[in-house]
C-alpha cells in the first residue's frame, strides 16, 4: 500500500509542477512532414547520403535485455554528430555524423522489456508468470544476469514460447501507442530536411523455429501519417500480411512504405526460396508483391554478409567476407545450415532465383538493389572498424575482451566475438537531404551497400558510352543516355556497356579493384554468374596473370594495428562493355568494389587492450572492405518475348 | 497560472518530493511498518491489485483470479516482511541497483516530460549560445593532383593568369561548392581537406597545394561568411532537445550532490 500512494504522489506533485508549465508544441511543420518543398534540390543525385536503416535503442525488446539504456533520442543525437555518455559509461561522438538514421525497434513488445524493468515488482508478480518475473529479476540483478535473461527471451521467440505477456498484440496494443507516438514526436523533432533525416521504421522480426525471416519497415512520412498505424507485430504473422498492412498504409494515408530483409544468411535458405512459403509453386502475384513492397535488401551487417557462400561461388577468390560463423546455422543455432540452404539464404544466388522464376512464372520477386545497415543494438550507429561499439552493451568498448569472447546469444557453440562485422552502412543517392529524397531513392533502388567505409560508387547503364563521356559531364549523360544503379535497360541487341567510377572514402583506405558481378539465364535455362576485374590500381605494372588481377598487396602492420594508403588507388573509373553478351539475353550487372587490406576491428582492440588474438581471429583480423551496388538489369527486348538464351 | 519563479527550480521539486515521500513514510508508518504483523488487504488495497492485474491483462479479473492475486500478496508480503526482518535486502544487488534507479528517475522525471517556457529556453540559450554558432560557410574552387609538386606547378601557372578549368587530373569531384557548411565539406573532400580549408581566407588568390585523402588539391575560396549567432526562433528546437538532455542530467547531479553533502566520506588510501 504504501509503494502505491507513494507512486500516486509522486504522480500528483508532476501534475502540479506541470500544470505551470505552457501547452505542449510539437515539431517544426517543415520537419514533421515527408520534407517535399522544404529544400532546394539538385538537378541530379549530387552525393551519396549515408545513412544506418537498422539502429536498436531501449524500446527495442533484446537491446533493452542486452542492457543498453539509451533511447531513440541519444540514438538520434549520436548519429547526427553530437557527443552522447554510452551506456557502460564512455563518452562517444560519432567523427563522422550520418545523413540519415531509420530507428528500426523490434515492433513485438516494443517497449516491453524496458516496461517491465520500470515496472514495480508487484506489477510483474500480478502477471503470474513466473518466466517473466524471473527475467524481471534477471535484468535487475547486473547487466550480465540482463544479458542471460535476454538470450533466454530471444530463444523463447524463435521456439514461439514467449510469454504471453510479452507477445499478445492486443495487450500490447496500448502501450505500444504510448511509445510508438512518442517516438514518432522524437523523430520529427529532430528531422531537419537539409542536414539530417530521421526516418520512422520498425523491424518486423518472423523467425519461425529460430530462422531469420526479419524486415525493416521504413516510412517516408511525418507523425501525421506514421501515426495513424502502429509497427506490425511480426509474431504469428506472414510477409505476405506485412506487404498488405503496407499497402493499406499507403492506401489510407497517402504515404508511402517499403520493407528491407536482413540477415538471409541466418534464415537457412527460407529467406530467398523458389517456391511459396508453404512449399508450393510460386505465383505471379506473389512475386509482384513481394517486388513491389521490398526494393532493397541489407546485404551486410554487423550479423555477417549475404552477398554470397564460397559454396555458391566456387570461382570468386573475395566470396566469403563476413561468413565464417554465420554460415553454422540459423540464428539462435538451433538449426544447422546444411549446404542446399546457402543458395536461399545468400543475395546473389537471390538475383539469380530472381531471373529463373522471372523465364517461369513472368514476374521476378527478388529484383532487388543492395544496402548495408549496422543492427546495432547499442543505440549508437557506429558501422567503421577503428569505431565499433559492439553488437549490443554488452560488448561495447569496455567490454576488453569482447573478440576473443564466445558469442552464442546463450545457445550453442561455434561464435565468437571476432566472428562480428563493424559494418555497414547505407548510401543513397538523392538530390538532397529529405524523407522523401531518401526514401524514394530505395524505392527506385539507387542505393548500395557498404561494410562500412564511406566510398561514393557511381555506375550507369546504357548502349552507347564511351571514355570520351569522361571528358563532360559524364553524371549528366549517365541520367540523360543510360540508367543508374538499380535501374533497368531494355535489350537492343547489342552488349550493354556500363559507366563505372569509384572513389575512395575521403579519410579511409585506397581502393584495389572494381569488379562487375553478372548472372544472367544461360542457354539451357540455368543460371550462371560471373565475375569481371574491370578497372584496378595501378594496371600498368599489375597486368593480369593466368586471367586474374594479382594481388593488390597488404601494408597492414599486425603489431600496431596500423595501414599505409602506399598501394591502391584514389579513383577508379572505366567504360566497360559485355564481352560475353549474347542476344536476347537477360542477366543483371553489379559492382564491387574492393578495398586495400586493412585493420579489422579485433586487430584494433588487440592493440588497444594489449590482447592477444587466438590463431583462428588472428587469421581474419585483416580484410578487404567493399561496397556493393545496387543490379542494373537488362530485360529482354520490349515486347517481352520469352526467347531461350 | 502564475507561479512563483523559485517553484520551478529543480532542487525544490526534489526537495519537495522527498519531504512528502518521508512524511508519508512516517504517517503511514504504523501501517505499514514492516516490523508490524498485521497485514490489512483492505478495499483500496485490493482494488489496487485488481487494477493491475487490468493494466497487465487488459481485462478485469475474475472473483477466483482476484483471490488468486490476493493470496499472491499476502504470500509475498509476509515473506517480504520477514527478509526485511532478517536484513536481507542489505548488501543485495538486485535491490541496491533498483532504489538507486528509482531516485534518479524521481530527480529527472519531470524534466523529461515538463515543456519548457520561452523565457527558460531564452537563458539556457544565451548562456550556452557557443553550442548553437552556425558553422562558417565556404564558395570555393578547387584542381586535384596526385603528386604535390604538380599541384605546386600548377599554382605557379595559374597566378601567371592561366584559364583554371583547363587543369588539375580528373577525379570524381566537384570543381566547385557554394555556400557549403564544413559537414559537407568534411564530407565530400574529408576531414583533412575542411580543417586545413577552415584555417584559409577568402580571396582572389589560388592557394595549397593543400592535401587529403585523395592526394593534393589548389584552391580559391571565392567567400567564407564567418559565423553567426543563429535566430532563437529558427532553432527552438535544437535549443529544446539539448536543454531538457542537459536539464535531466543536471537534475541527477544536483540531487545526488545534495544528498551527498548529508554524508561525511571517509576514502582509505
Amino acid at each position: 500500500m504504501c509503494r502505491s500512494h507513494r507512486a500516486a504522489a509522486l504522480a500528483g506533485l508532476a501534475s502540479v509542477a506541470l500544470a505551470g508549465c505552457d501547452s505542449l508544441e510539437s515539431a517544426d511543420a517543415s520537419q514533421s512532414g515527408d520534407g517535399e518543398g522544404t529544400i532546394e534540390l539538385a538537378e541530379f543525385p549530387d552525393r551519396p547520403y549515408w545513412g544506418d536503416t537498422h539502429l536498436h535503442t531501449d524500446n527495442s525488446v533484446d537491446a533493452f535485455g542486452f542492457g543498453v539504456r539509451l533511447g531513440p533520442e541519444e540514438a538520434l543525437q549520436f548519429a547526427s554528430g553530437q557527443e552522447v555518455t554510452a551506456t557502460t559509461g564512455m563518452a562517444a561522438k560519432l567523427a563522422r555524423p550520418l545523413d540519415f538514421l531509420v530507428i528500426a525497434d523490434h515492433s513485438d513488445g516494443l517497449g516491453a522489456t524496458r516496461r517491465l524493468y520500470d515496472a514495480p515488482r508487484l506489477g510483474v508478480l500480478a502477471m503470474g508468470d513466473d518466466t517473466l518475473l524471473r527475467w524481471y529479476d534477471m535484468m535487475h540483478e547486473s547487466p550480465e544476469q540482463s544479458q542471460l535473461a535476454i538470450a533466454e527471451l530471444i530463444t523463447a521467440a524463435a521456439n514461439n514460447n514467449l510469454p504471453e505477456a510479452l507477445s499478445d498484440p492486443a495487450r500490447q496494443r496500448e502501450a505500444t501507442t504510448e511509445i510508438w507516438n512518442t517516438h514518432l514526436e522524437t523523430l520529427d523533432r529532430y528531422n531537419k530536411p537539409g542536414e539530417f533525416t530521421a526516418l520512422a521504421g520498425f523491424e518486423w522480426t518472423l523467425m519461425p523455429n529460430g530462422n531469420n525471416l526479419h524486415r525493416v519497415v521504413m516510412f517516408r512520412d511525418g507523425s501525421d501519417r506514421t501515426g495513424q498505424v502502429l509497427p506490425f507485430p511480426g509474431l504469428s504473422t506472414t510477409a505476405e500480411q506485412l506487404w498488405d498492412y503496407m499497402s493499406a498504409y499507403a492506401e489510407n494515408t497517402g504515404g508511402k512504405a517499403l520493407a528491407i530483409p536482413h540477415n538471409s544468411n541466418l534464415s537457412n535458405g527460407l529467406m530467398f526460396e523458389m517456391t511459396m512459403p508453404d512449399g508450393s509453386p510460386m505465383t505471379a502475384e506473389y512475386a509482384a508483391k513481394r517486388a513491389a513492397s521490398e526494393p532493397v535488401v541489407e546485404v551486410t551487417q554487423i550479423k555477417g554478409d549475404s552477398e554470397t557462400h564460397p559454396f555458391l561461388s566456387p570461382n570468386d577468390e573475395m566470396a566469403g567476407f563476413g561468413v565464417s560463423g554465420w554460415e553454422l546455422g540459423n540464428l539462435p543455432l538451433t538449426e544447422k545450415t546444411e549446404p542446399e540452404m546457402f543458395a536461399g539464404s545468400y543475395v546473389r544466388d537471390a538475383l539469380k532465383r530472381g531471373l529463373s522464376l522471372e523465364e517461369q512464372i513472368g514476374a521476378n520477386p527478388y529484383a532487388f538493389g543492395m544496402i548495408g545497415s549496422t543492427d546495432s543494438h547499442t543505440s549508437l550507429a557506429t558501422g567503421h572498424e577503428t569505431n565499433f561499439w559492439g553488437k549490443h552493451s554488452g560488448n561495447e568498448q569496455s567490454n576488453e575482451t569482447r573478440a576473443q569472447d564466445a558469442q552464442n546469444l546463450g545457445t550453442r557453440v561455434g561464435r565468437f566475438g571476432w566472428h562480428y562485422l563493424a559494418g555497414g552502412y547505407a548510401a543513397a543517392w538523392a538530390r538532397g537531404n529529405t524523407r522523401a529524397e531518401i526514401f524514394d531513392a530505395f524505392a527506385r533502388r539507387e542505393v548500395y551497400a557498404t561494410t562500412g567505409p564511406r566510398m561514393s560508387v557511381r555506375v550507369f547503364g546504357g548502349f552507347d558510352f564511351s571514355d570520351e563521356d569522361w571528358s563532360d559531364d559524364w553524371v549528366r549523360a549517365g541520367y540523360s543516355r543510360g540508367v543508374p544503379m538499380g535501374g533497368e535497360l531494355t535489350g537492343r541487341g547489342k552488349s550493354p556497356t556500363l559507366m563505372i567510377s569509384a572513389l575512395k572514402d575521403p579519410d579511409g583506405a585506397n581502393l584495389d579493384r572494381v569488379q562487375v558481378v553478372k548472372g544472367w539465364i544461360d542457354n539451357s535455362g540455368d543460371a550462371q554468374e560471373r565475375i569481371y576485374d574491370v578497372v584496378w590500381s595501378n594496371m600498368e605494372k599489375r597486368a593480369k596473370q593466368g586471367g586474374k588481377v594479382p594481388f593488390v598487396g597488404d601494408t597492414v602492420d599486425r603489431a600496431n594495428a596500423t595501414y599505409t594508403n602506399d598501394i591502391g588507388a584514389a579513383e577508379l573509373r572505366t567504360v566497360w562493355t559485355d564481352p560475353d553478351y549474347q542476344e536476347g539475353q537477360r542477366a543483371f550487372y553489379y559492382l564491387r568494389v574492393l578495398e586495400i587490406p586493412t585493420p579489422r576491428w579485433t586487430l584494433y582492440d588487440a592493440k588497444r587492450f594489449g590482447l592477444e588474438l587466438s590463431e583462428d581471429a588472428m587469421n581474419d583480423a585483416v580484410a578487404q572492405e567493399r561496397a556493393y551496388t545496387s543490379p542494373i538489369w537488362l530485360r529482354a527486348a520490349a515486347p517481352l518475348i520469352m526467347e531461350e538464351g | 497560472m502564475n507561479w512563483p519563479s523559485w517553484t520551478r527550480e529543480p532542487l525544490v521539486h526534489f526537495l519537495v518530493i522527498s519531504a512528502v515521500i518521508f512524511t508519508l513514510f512516517a504517517w503511514r508508518g504504523n501501517e505499514v511498518d514492516p516490523s508490524s504483523r498485521l497485514i490489512d488487504v483492505d478495499r483500496d488495497l485490493q482494488g489496487q491489485i485488481a487494477l493491475r492485474f487490468e493494466r497487465t491483462s487488459g481485462r478485469a479479473p475474475t472473483d477466483a483470479e482476484l483471490d488468486q492475486q490476493i493470496a499472491q500478496y499476502i504470500r509475498d508480503e509476509v515473506l517480504y516482511r520477514e527478509a526485511l526482518r532478517l536484513g536481507l535486502d542489505q548488501g543485495d544487488p538486485v535491490v541496491r541497483r533498483r532504489l538507486v534507479t528509482k531516485m534518479d528517475l524521481a530527480a529527472s522525471a519531470q524534466a523529461e516530460v515538463a515543456t519548457p517556457s520561452d523565457d527558460t529556453l531564452r537563458a539556457w540559450f544565451v548562456t550556452n549560445e557557443e553550442h548553437f554558432i552556425e558553422p562558417p560557410v565556404f564558395g570555393f574552387d578547387q584542381l586535384y593532383f596526385e603528386r604535390a609538386r604538380d599541384a605546386l606547378a600548377a599554382l605557379k601557372e595559374l597566378n601567371s593568369g592561366s584559364e583554371w578549368r583547363e587543369i588539375g587530373e580528373p577525379i570524381s569531384l566537384p570543381p566547385s561548392l557554394d555556400r557549403a557548411p564544413p559537414r559537407e565539406i568534411e564530407a565530400v573532400f574529408g576531414a583533412q581537406f575542411a580543417a586545413q580549408l577552415n584555417e584559409l581566407d577568402a580571396g582572389d588568390d589560388w592557394l595549397g597545394p593543400i592535401a587529403s585523402g585523395f592526394g593534393h588539391h589548389i584552391i580559391r575560396i571565392r567567400s567564407k561568411e564567418k559565423s553567426k549567432a543563429p535566430d532563437f526562433d529558427t532553432i527552438r528546437q535544437d535549443i529544446e532537445n539539448q536543454w531538457r538532455t542537459a536539464t535531466i542530467a543536471d537534475r541527477k547531479q544536483k540531487a545526488f550532490e545534495l544528498l551527498r553533502d548529508a554524508y561525511r566520506i571517509e576514502v582509505a588510501e
